[in-house]
């Protein structure tokens, strides 16, 4: 059954408005500073329970459509909404402090904070569109709108490696993305020659109920289109060039959501074609092409993140390698790997968001992102050693957390299907990511700290969301929660089944 | 001439303007050009408008009129002005390499295009072949060309190559989802510029060489 759902419209308004709001503040004057964070504030909490709205509503009703079937929110969808909405929120309060910090040090200005804030929310609109929507061309407009509304947050601070960062994301994911325009056109052409209504042969929905019809030489041509285009935005290897220059360059929550979020707003659009190219062909093709990229994905970043000594770079080149995860587990498919691949977004996202607030407040405290500087965390600030100890770990996919569960059931799953040398592969790699993550533990968190750095921790305010995040990244490591699992069984279900 | 002749002829010329947006050494004139060679894709819009009575592309030819013959290479020059023109330091191919290149893409482009049946671009295929062609010759332009602004033109024949396989193969879309594309394509080329102009005034160059902060 399926409900109007009103409430998708909502979740598209509210960042566009705050976005605007926030533009707008730049004309305020003194008070921009406070009238900027509350409307932020209110945005980001909205935004959130918005979220968790549209989740339940999913999980009673199986979908929502709105405006006329051009927006949708199934369970696979809500996977999605529910990574934006929260990492949105979490690091829309780490952002709080952060900036507040920014300001005081001069790095930016409150003309800088307005474009912060009014293209933090921007990009938040243009990630839900991508994910809600339920017309191929309008998701293809999405994504790209996604490069256009964080390049500005790329190069915020103006700085030459910023803009010099900036210029590179925008150019190369434009150009990858305009390859995936292709793929789209592809599609939606073959599925008007079935369906011969302009307006439904464009919509998600209508083309994977005709998928078998399709023309299987095009759609393999159009799989490929999307995946290089897709695959760009989402840092597989070796489209990957722009993401570690824009994801270290960028105020550190910024990263995090690039990292944690728009990595899989593009993963999503790989995968709803991933579905319908399945269906057309059968998924020996699609799952091939995925587990070659997600493969090499995870061999090549793992010996990038072994010799990074920047450490917003080593988390940055650790997101190819996640993603290269999550594809690997697409790529073995059965219900266990896409469950792992899907389970292992959130977990990703939770995880990194963790980190990049740490490196965050690791730069607050010592200016500098440099491994050779960064030492002796225990003893100037103990509580923020210890979150950047246990989010390393994570990281690295050790037990009790959240990110050991989704890889050991991606391997599980690739076990199960016979792929025991291609397991045994990853795992190598995966210890090789797991040396350099220890190797960042003991000459971070332990020796002797550099004499200029005062000790304590962070304010309080930039620890609360990653206290949070670490009861998550905890939590899930520990226990799955039954809406959580209903979904993302649900999601894997659509995954496999179609509709 | 019959209306697929006319077409198939306004595709090849699409190319030959392409070339010269690539191998024009100035980026000034290379705007100019870049708008020529929008004003030449207009074209064969109407004629597809006339030819096939895809009515919706009467319209796609006013808003590719307004935005890629006039707006784009107005923002593109007055980018220019802001930084001065500086010509380029120099391509990493020669223009004779540059045609073959040409050449090859268009080779490829019919290569991809064959496997394709639908009956409704059958006789336009030389055209379709034509637009995914141009599509490559863009991105050769932002491979070896090292001037920013002209690596953005570049994009904006890729941009051009696809909004002409989008005429072909989907003018009956809704029209909400070429304003969208469109709106897309804008953006890109305005954000692309005031980043460009930011670089220029913290490196005093546009020369893409130049970005050798970030490795490994």
């Amino acid at each position: 059954m399926q409900v109007s759902g009103n409430l998708l419209v909502w979740l598209l308004v509210i960042p566009f408005v705050v976005s605007l709001l926030a533009f707008w503040a730049r004309t305020l004057g003194a008070g921009a500073r406070r009238f900027l964070e509350a409307v932020h504030l209110i945005g980001i909490t909205l935004l959130l329970v918005l979220t968790l709205w549209v989740i339940k509503l999913v999980l009673i009703n199986g979908s929502l459509l709105a405006l006329s079937g051009w927006f949708y929110a199934d369970k696979l969808a809500a996977v999605f909404v529910l990574v934006i909405g929260l990492m949105g929120f979490l690091n829309g309060l780490y952002s709080i402090g952060y900036m507040r910090h920014d300001l005081v040090t001069g790095e930016v200005d409150r003309k800088g904070l307005s474009t912060y804030y009014g293209f933090f929310h921007l990009f938040l609109f243009t990630m839900i569109f991508t994910v809600l929507s339920n017309n191929i061309a309008l998701m293809w407009v999405g994504v790209e709108a996604t490069t256009l509304g964080s390049a500005f947050l790329v190069g915020l601070y103006g700085h030459k490696s910023s803009l010099e960062a900036a210029w590179k994301y925008v150019l190369i994911c434009s150009v990858g993305v305009a390859f995936a325009l292709y793929g789209t056109i592809l599609v939606y052409s073959n599925s008007f020659s079935v369906v011969q209504n302009a307006h439904d042969s464009m919509l998600w929905t209508e083309i994977v109920k005709h998928a078998r019809l399709l023309d299987p030489m095009v759609m393999k041509l159009a799989f490929v289109f999307i995946l290089i285009g897709f695959g760009t935005k989402a840092g597989l290897f070796p489209m990957h060039a722009w993401l570690p220059d824009a994801h270290s360059e960028a105020p550190s929550p910024v990263s995090s959501l690039l990292s944690g979020v728009l990595l899989k707003c593009a993963l999503f659009a790989i995968i709803r074609y991933y579905i319908v190219v399945g269906k057309a062909i059968g998924s020996a093709f699609p799952s091939t092409l995925l587990l070659i990229f997600g493969v090499l994905s995870i061999a090549f970043a793992a010996f990038f993140i072994f010799s990074q000594r920047d450490i917003k770079r080593m988390l940055a080149y650790s997101s190819v390698e996640n993603v290269g995860i999550i594809a690997t587990g697409l790529g073995l498919g059965g219900p266990l790997g896409i469950f792992a691949a899907l389970f292992h977004a959130i977990n990703h996202s939770i995880a990194k968001s963790l980190m990049f607030c740490t490196s965050g407040n690791i730069l607050i405290k010592y200016g500098t992102r440099d491994l050779d500087v960064i030492k002796g965390m225990l003893k100037v600030a103990p509580f923020t050693a210890f979150l950047l100890g246990s989010g390393a770990l994570a990281v690295a996919g050790s037990p009790p957390f959240n990110v050991f569960i989704s890889e050991l059931l991606t391997v599980t799953a690739g076990l199960n299907s016979g792929y025991l040398w291609l397991m045994i592969l990853c795992l190598l790699f995966l210890l090789v990511v797991f040396a350099a993550f220890l190797r960042l533990i003991g000459e971070a968190v332990f020796g002797s700290p550099p004499e200029n750095v005062t000790r304590g921790d962070v304010s309080f305010i930039t620890i609360l969301p990653i206290f949070l995040l670490f009861i998550l990244m905890f939590g899930l490591g520990v226990y799955i929660p039954s809406p959580l699992s209903d979904l993302l069984k649900g999601a894997a279900d659509i995954v496999l089944s179609g509709l | 001439m019959t209306g697929v002749q006319i077409i198939n002829a306004l595709a090849v010329l699409l190319i030959i303007t392409s070339l010269m947006v690539v191998e024009t050494r100035r980026p000034h004139l290379s705007a100019h050009l870049y708008s020529l060679q929008s004003f030449v894709l207009v074209l064969i819009f109407l004629c597809l408008a006339v030819f096939m009575k895809a009515t919706p592309l009467y319209i796609w030819s006013i808003t590719a009129l307004i935005t890629k013959v006039i707006l784009v290479p107005y923002l593109i020059i007055k980018a220019l002005e802001k930084v001065g023109d500086p010509g380029e330091p120099g391509a990493l191919l020669s223009p004779a390499s540059s045609l073959l290149l040409a050449a090859l893409f268009i080779g490829l482009a019919f290569l991809i295009v064959t496997p394709f049946h639908m009956q409704a671009i059958l006789k336009l295929k030389p055209a379709l072949a034509v637009s995914i062609a141009h599509f490559l010759l863009g991105l050769l332009c932002i491979l070896t060309r090292r001037n920013a602004l002209k690596q953005i033109l570049g994009y904006c024949l890729m941009e051009n190559g696809s909004h002409l396989t989008l005429a072909f193969m989907a003018y009956n879309a809704p029209e909400t989802v070429e304003i969208g594309i469109l709106t897309d394509a804008i953006f890109a080329v305005v954000i692309m510029s005031v980043i460009a102009i930011s670089l220029f005034r913290v490196l005093g160059t546009l020369d893409t060489d130049k970005l050798t902060l970030l490795k490994g």
